[in-house]
């Protein structure tokens, strides 16, 4: 047995404590205490996930992919039934005093069918039933978790088929065709799919003044926290944005304007230094994997996580429509933080088998 | 058999995976690139633009709650307060914590407010600027206070704050005089920037002539608060500045008594000193509940005041015109001696009536006064006299004079809305009537009737002049003073004459208020009865309906001889000037000279059952001067006696 990636576990104990840290001072403004201590456990045991599945093999789970995938097929399909509808999505499942959120887990289960289906891929022969399979497993959970109501969260989908489609070597004709593709397919979403709120938050994203009491409140508030951080920050719990609740949904998606508005650029800064630490780690092991299927998930966990970290800073520093993606290992909540856990240590295991030659 | 299934070789093949890793890296590159954008990005917000970010946060959390400064207080000549504050309690409404207003409507409806429909405009009103509290309500009653605080856990955005409001001791009796609080109106607010929204100011009377000493400075509390409007701690509070204090040159007293001598009649008095102008009393009849502008007003009792027919809210010392009738004649007579127009000996015969251009003008006294003199003229207000006077003068020689004594010009006092009055001419009766001026209203204007208007402060002023030796004083209530007095350059013996003659209309044997004359404090002055519809022969004027009467005028002056006050009375169809508004002078002056004695004994001269308000006030009166002006004056005008 060879050593885990001790730098990867470095940044996620980095980008951990900020969090941490982060969450107290939304524990403050938002009178709930319990936030740290929740917060503590999750991260405790994701970490134990994270070790767990680094000394599993990640070519068994790759295996059992079909069906892990299915599991989470049904299982989404059951929330439509199962889930009480709350904050207008069914996407949260209710289990005593926790909420579970199946979407993040199928996600691992998407990514590790995606690796399982490129096993089969050989350089320079990609075809139309390989992508139409490809298409059919990132396709299937996205939607169903879209039709839930959860927009955001079906996004952070679209780049594990992307991940496969790019270095399964796609020619780059088809990419212009998906680019135009994705246009049309946009445009029937938006007709279609998009709900009212949804549309208003486009628009809002392309005017924030449209609506500076209404949709656009939450970009300028955010926007404003992030400012108003200036280079030291204001200090923890200090930002008059978060403690004094001008910030919109500040444990979750705005969690990154708490961390800018009260330890500045300096803060913001490390913390992305962080992200970009781990996302390095994640695509050294790609780099490093002993196989396609490693190199594929590896790079589709990274490539998740990127797209996610982009946008959401994007949109709290109002360069992005606000969309409902969580900032990972740093928004509140249980089951993002534990697949998270889940979906490192697997990549830790790809890292740890690179030179596995059975 | 599992392990054939997991790790079938083919799967996990180690095939050359360089051409993935060459993908790979141009990943990570475009990767790469996003988030250096994204650090610049940061770093532009956070490190370059981190003040103007800043500015945002504090303008987000900080808010100003104005604080309301007490006006000033305004004193009497004497010291005696006519105006002062009382403590009340305002409702102040925070519209962005409210969180269901249609419940918030009908709880503050609930509690008396206001009615239904005008919670909802306030409350309108009070979104319109939601970063600001509103005053929603005024003086509130203790069951309200009470009620509001046993509602205050669900009514957060109500709040009850302690303030001041305007208290008048003597009521009604100086309520033009003080004049209203209004809301600010949006001019006032753009044009200066230390008043707020909703704050009251002086809208007119002394209230809004002296708004810079009284108004005050507002003070402010700055306050944090959170995203939901609440108030979380306050961090500094600029103190208001009080209003400062005011002393002006009323006399309470006198003002009393005035609204004493005047109750139950509609009209004006003013009263000045002559040597320098000090208003003493200005009053006007009807008034109303000066309590009612001391806050906010509801504007259903607002149009209440404003559509009342005998008009309330009218100041008449100042606003309204009457033509002056005989009043006039003291003027006419020293400005003909002045000019040479007559001497003190002219004498005229009077047979009760004259023809002058094919015209008869009759005088007030049927039988005729026989061979009258200037003195005479005046004592008995012999209209005979004056006809002639007016024919010989001309029409330009009498505007003249008018105009020398401060008629058809507004007086200069620091109230605002005062009406100038009207002066005719030819050139005015070209423009305003379309047809030249007749000889024969010359004749009228004679005795004061016709297209001559004053206010009662005017004739006050103008007889400040007969009796101060020929000084025009400006009227003023600061009792710091007021403009130099103008010398008129009237001769002593002129003015001693006329003052001769007036000083017989109360002492003379026939004088037209001789019925005075016994009274402790003497005084002199002028009847006047200035006519509203044509004299009709054998009708008594109790006899006609309330509108028809004339207009009883009498300007008095006390001590004889060196007057320090000027009275001058209007009571709008007071029918009798002797009877009627002397008494009203009679008893200012009394009250003024000889305060032992008991005013309540003079009382207008009056027949069995005749009330000098109209018997129904909704058929209002008509507006005398406003016929003068506008109905096209027929050729030759209506002449007729104008009683002394």
């Amino acid at each position: 047995m060879r050593r885990l990636d001790l730098w990867m576990i470095l940044a996620s104990v980095v980008i951990g404590a900020c969090a941490v840290l982060a969450q107290s001072s939304t524990a403050r403004a938002l009178a709930s205490p319990g936030f740290v201590n929740r917060q503590l456990l999750w991260l405790a045991v994701a970490s134990a996930l994270l070790l767990l599945f680094s000394f599993a093999d990640y070519r068994i789970l790759v295996r059992l992919a079909p069906l892990l995938w299915g599991a989470s097929i049904l299982v989404l399909v059951a929330m439509f039934v199962a889930a009480p509808v709350r904050a207008g999505t069914h996407s949260w499942f209710v289990l005593g005093s926790y909420t579970i959120q199946p979407s993040e887990f199928a996600r691992v289960a998407t990514l590790l069918a995606v690796a399982a289906l490129s096993a089969g891929h050989r350089e320079g022969q990609l075809d139309l039933k390989q992508i139409g399979r490809l298409c059919v497993a990132v396709g299937l959970p996205a939607v169903l978790v879209a039709l839930q109501g959860d927009l955001g969260m079906a996004l952070t989908y679209v780049p594990i088929l992307l991940a496969a489609l790019w270095l399964g070597g796609l020619p780059w004709k088809v990419w212009v065709g998906i680019v135009l593709i994705g246009l049309v397919a946009a445009g029937g979403a938006w007709t279609v799919i998009l709900k009212p709120y949804q549309k208003e938050r486009v628009f809002t994203f392309m005017d924030a003044e449209r609506d500076p009491y209404g949709a656009g409140y939450q970009q300028r508030q955010s926007q404003i926290a992030v400012g108003s951080g200036g280079g030291l920050g204001r200090g923890l719990h200090g930002g008059t944005q978060s403690q004094l609740r001008f910030l919109p949904a500040q444990h979750t998606d705005f969690i990154f304007a708490v961390w800018a508005e009260e330890t500045g650029f300096a803060g913001s800064a490390l913390l992305v230094l962080a992200y970009v630490a781990l996302l390095w780690r994640i695509f050294a092991v790609a780099f490093n994997a002993r196989d396609r299927v490693g190199v594929v998930f590896a790079a589709g966990v990274g490539l998740v996580m990127a797209v996610q970290i982009l946008v959401n800073i994007g949109m709290v520093m109002g360069l992005a429509p606000t969309t409902g993606i969580t900032l990972p290992l740093l928004s509140y909540g249980g089951s993002s933080l534990l697949a998270a856990g889940i979906a490192l240590g697997i990549v830790q295991s790809i890292w740890r088998l690179r030179f596995a030659n059975v | 058999m599992l392990g054939r299934v997991l790790f079938d070789s083919t799967w996990f093949v180690r095939d050359d995976l360089r051409p993935l890793q060459r993908r790979l890296v141009m990943m990570m590159l475009g990767l790469g690139v996003a988030f250096l954008a994204m650090l610049a990005r940061l770093w532009v917000l956070q490190v370059l633009q981190t003040d103007r970010w800043r500015a945002a946060a504090e303008n987000n959390r900080l808010r100003r709650i104005p604080l309301e400064a007490p006006r000033g207080t305004v004193t009497d000549t004497h010291g005696e307060i006519i105006l002062d504050n009382r403590p009340t309690y305002q409702l102040l409404l925070f519209p962005e914590e409210m969180k269901d207003v249609s419940r918030t409507e009908s709880f503050l409806t609930g509690i008396g407010i206001a009615d239904e429909a005008e919670v909802r405009a306030r409350v309108t009103r009070a979104r319109k600027t939601s970063h600001l509290p509103s005053i929603i309500a005024d003086n509130l009653r203790w069951p309200q206070v009470a009620s509001i605080a046993a509602h205050q856990a669900e009514f957060g955005e109500l709040q009850v704050h302690p303030a001041t409001r305007r208290s008048l001791p003597a009521g009604p009796a100086v309520a033009h005089l003080v004049g209203q609080l209004g809301e600010v109106s949006p001019e006032q607010l753009a044009a200066n920037p230390s008043l707020r929204s909703g704050q009251l100011v002086g809208r007119s009377g002394m209230e809004r002539a002296y708004q810079d000493t009284l108004g005050g400075t507002p003070g402010a509390l700055v306050v944090v608060v959170d995203a939901l409007g609440k108030q979380v701690s306050s961090l500094a509070e600029e103190p208001p500045i009080l209003g400062r204090p005011l002393q002006v040159t009323i006399d309470l007293k006198l003002q009393r008594e005035a609204a004493d001598a005047m109750a139950g009649q509609v009209g004006g008095v003013a009263a000045i000193d002559p040597r320098d102008g000090a208003v003493r009393v200005l009053l006007s009849q009807p008034a109303f509940d000066p309590d009612l502008f001391a806050g906010h007003l509801e504007p259903a009792r607002w149009r209440e005041l404003n559509d009342d027919p005998l008009k309330p809210l009218h100041n008449r010392a100042i606003q309204a015109l009457y033509p002056p009738g005989s009043a006039i004649k003291p003027l006419w007579a020293a400005g003909a001696l002045a000019d040479g127009v007559r001497t003190p000996t002219d004498g005229v015969s009077c047979s009760g009536a004259v023809t002058i251009y094919g015209h008869t003008y009759r005088c007030w006294l049927k039988g005729g006064h026989g061979g009258v003199s200037l003195t005479g003229a005046i004592e008995q207000s012999c209209d005979t006299y004056f006809y002639r006077l007016a024919q010989d003068a001309g029409l330009e020689r009498l505007a003249g004079w008018a105009t020398l004594f401060g008629l058809g010009q507004a007086t200069g006092i620091e109230l605002a809305g005062e009406s100038s009055g009207l002066v005719p001419s030819d050139a005015w009766s070209r423009r305003a009537r379309g047809h030249p001026w007749y000889g024969g209203e010359t004749i009228s204007v004679g005795i004061g009737q016709g297209p001559i208007l004053v206010t009662p402060l005017q004739l006050a002023v103008a007889y400040a002049a007969l009796v101060n030796g020929g000084f025009r004083v400006t009227p003023h209530l600061a009792a710091a003073g007021g403009p130099a007095p103008t010398p008129l350059n009237l001769d002593a013996g002129t003015l001693a004459t006329v003052r001769h003659g007036m000083e017989l209309v109360v002492g003379g044997d026939r004088g037209t208020a001789r019925r005075w004359a016994s009274l402790p404090a003497r005084f002199a002055g002028k009847t006047g009865t200035s006519q509203v519809v044509r004299k009709v022969e054998g009708v008594k004027w109790f006899e006609l309906p309330w509108d028809q009467r004339h207009h009883a005028i009498f300007v008095g002056y006390a001590p004889p001889d060196a007057p320090t006050l000027v009275v001058a009375v209007v009571v709008e169809h007071g029918g009798d000037a002797g009877a009627v508004a002397a008494p009203v002078a009679a008893r200012i002056i009394q009250k003024a000279f000889a305060p032992d004695f008991d005013t309540t004994t003079i009382k207008p001269n009056l027949p069995e059952g005749v009330d000098l308000l109209p018997p129904d006030a909704t058929d209002g009166p008509d507006e005398p001067q406003t016929a003068n002006l506008t109905a096209p004056a027929p050729a030759p005008p209506p002449a007729g006696g104008g009683a002394g």
